[in-house]
């Protein structure tokens, strides 16, 4: 067991922060806005947290103090949110693929942004952010109970006013309109709520990365992110939820494909190399057969139906 | 089908009032300096020929489109610049022609987000679940699923609202709207699609729901039986104007209303 975990350590971390960044994604989804803005507010948090952690917050201790860490997610956060409000505003007058091409924009005008500047360490980034853990697996004390009020968050988010204002939003924003739901002001908050776990993850990948610099949250990441959702389930936070676990998982599940002995040399480059081919044509194959995702809410409601005839016919 | 209407007197308080309302479309004049009041309690008719501009005079009350020019006026306050939400908040609510209902969701749930004004709790106090909005949630829920009974929907409630069948489609529709608690209910082409019987059906529908939630209903429609039967004063528009306001009986009798009907 011990050593299933100092293998795989990194590896689940990373599928419980794929899965946070799927919900990221999904906040804006779920008003009916494909916003691809998510990794900047990612890169943001994590600059956040690498730049307090190196500069500002050092602890002369041999691990950095966990306090000083959720300090950092807070903060992370409530700036990502405000911003997320700020950029919120102007962009989301935009809809369908032109805000998602904005927030591309947004995102790459981030990573050129922290290419230049000193304080982000230019294009070598910020090294040696200081650890709270001695193992990787260690971050599970922080990104599982995230990941689990997260998905409490939104299984109480669907069943409320401003859940429904959501997704009314987003099956018809003009009889939303009329229901006396007011768009622009549900668009930005779904937006900022977005921004904001984009933050808090972010800082807390810096630490679990140690390293922070212009690669993290570009263009490449968005597109990783919306396979989550997109194959995942997007009328579901259940689906995001998955889809970032899986397809954080996918790549390395691929590497070790890879190295199975007699695959032709192409064949393992591409398993090993290709996995933004790969999602790129999943994303596609993903849009055509399940519009919806794999995780659907219908999905759900037949599972949950079989489970309760399964109990009653046990009872029998 | 006669029946006595005329309960609206002389002195009867006006709830709604436009004034030179336009609306123009690059150079097609769609709605051209209309004016009218609307009586509280009244049903008030809107007819016309096809492309008359009905639905975007419907549009420009509930400010789903701006105004070229003119104004606006709900109970003598202003209301011609305010955004389509604030609208509803005012107390109009109104169905569509092409039905939008939110078809992914319930019934039910169709219902229940038109519920929106009438919950007070934020994104906090909803999801922490605090007794208030709790309280609000059953409450709202309790609501809906009444409106769903009197429009002999309610064993239908967990159902998709795009599974429906059309005729009920356009009654969830009311419901929804219903839910608002509005002054005013715009109904765009309420018997659209409905059989004789359940137009019949539609038109009692229509006035137990005014007497039962002291409503003001305008509404559109083709059918011109069930508009003279229904309403109490009926507008009459063609090419954008307005070509003649009063009662069916002098509706019905207007040489102009004939001609744009009939042609001459």
């Amino acid at each position: 067991m011990a050593d299933f975990f100092s293998t795989y350590g990194s590896l689940i971390v990373s599928m419980v922060l794929g899965s946070l960044l799927g919900l990221s994604l999904y906040l804006p989804l779920m008003a009916g806005q494909l916003s691809l803005a998510s990794p900047g507010f990612y890169a943001i948090g994590g600059y956040i947290a690498a730049i307090l952690s190196t500069k500002v917050l050092t602890s002369s201790n041999h691990l950095f103090p966990l306090p000083l860490l959720l300090l950092e997610m807070l903060i992370a956060g409530i700036v990502c949110g405000l911003l997320g409000i700020a950029v919120g505003i102007p962009t989301l007058r935009l809809r369908g693929i032109y805000l998602a091409i904005a927030t591309i924009a947004f995102v790459e005008v981030l990573r050129v942004v922290s290419l230049n500047l000193e304080i982000t360490g230019g294009a070598v980034g910020i090294f040696g952010i200081p650890q709270p853990f001695t193992h990787p697996i260690s971050y599970l004390w922080i990104a599982l109970p995230l990941l689990i009020l997260s998905m409490i968050l939104f299984y109480r988010l669907e069943r409320i006013r401003t859940g429904r204002a959501f997704i009314a939003i987003r099956e018809d924003e003009l009889a939303a309109g009329a229901m006396g739901i007011n768009p622009t002001h549900y668009k930005i908050l779904a937006f900022a709520l977005g921004a904001c776990l984009a933050g808090i993850v972010g800082a807390i990948s810096a630490h679990f990365l140690n390293t922070w610099n212009a690669r993290q949250g570009t263009f490449d990441a968005s597109i990783i992110y919306l396979t989550f959702v997109l194959i995942g389930g997007s009328r579901t936070f259940l689906g995001s939820v998955l889809g970032g676990m899986v397809f954080t998982a996918l790549p390395e599940v691929l590497r070790n494909l890879s190295q199975i002995n007699g695959l032709p040399d192409w064949l393992a480059h591409f398993l090993q190399d290709g996995r933004l081919i790969i999602f790129g044509v999943l994303i596609v194959i993903g849009t055509i057969f399940f519009p919806q995702g794999l995780v659907t809410p219908h999905l759900l409601s037949r599972i949950a139906s079989s489970n309760i005839t399964s109990r009653k016919s046990s009872k029998k | 089908m006669s029946q006595p209407i005329s309960h609206i007197s002389e002195n009867q308080q006006i709830i709604l009032e436009a004034r030179g309302l336009t609306k123009v479309f690059g150079g097609l004049v769609a709605v051209n300096n209309i004016s009218f009041t609307v009586y509280q309690d009244e049903i008030f008719g809107l007819i016309g020929p096809n492309g008359a501009g009905k639905t975007t005079l419907f549009n420009l009350i509930t400010a789903m489109l701006p105004a070229s020019s003119g104004e606006l006026f709900y109970q003598g306050a202003r209301i011609s610049r305010l955004c389509c939400h604030q609208i509803a908040g005012v107390g109009i609510a109104r169905t569509f022609q092409n039905i939008r209902l939110f078809g992914e969701l319930s019934v039910l749930e169709n219902v229940i987000i038109a519920r929106h004004l009438h919950i007070k709790s934020n994104l906090l106090t909803g999801i922490l679940g605090l007794s208030l909005s709790v309280s609000e949630e059953k409450k709202s829920q309790e609501k809906a699923l009444e409106l769903l009974e009197l429009i002999g929907l309610s064993d239908r409630s967990t159902e998709k609202a795009q599974n429906l069948a059309y005729g009920d489609q356009r009654r969830l529709e009311i419901a929804r709207a219903l839910a608002l608690e509005p002054k005013i209910l715009l109904l765009d082409e309420p018997a659209a699609g409905m059989n004789p019987s359940e137009k019949k059906q539609l038109s009692q529908f229509i006035r137990n729901i005014r007497s039962l939630f002291n409503l003001t209903i305008i509404l559109i429609e083709h059918h011109v039986p069930l508009v003279m039967e229904l309403c109490d004063r009926i507008a009459v528009l063609d090419f954008g104007e307005l070509i003649a306001l009063g009662t069916p009986a002098i509706i019905r009798n207007d040489p102009v209303v004939i001609e744009a009907y009939l042609g001459s």
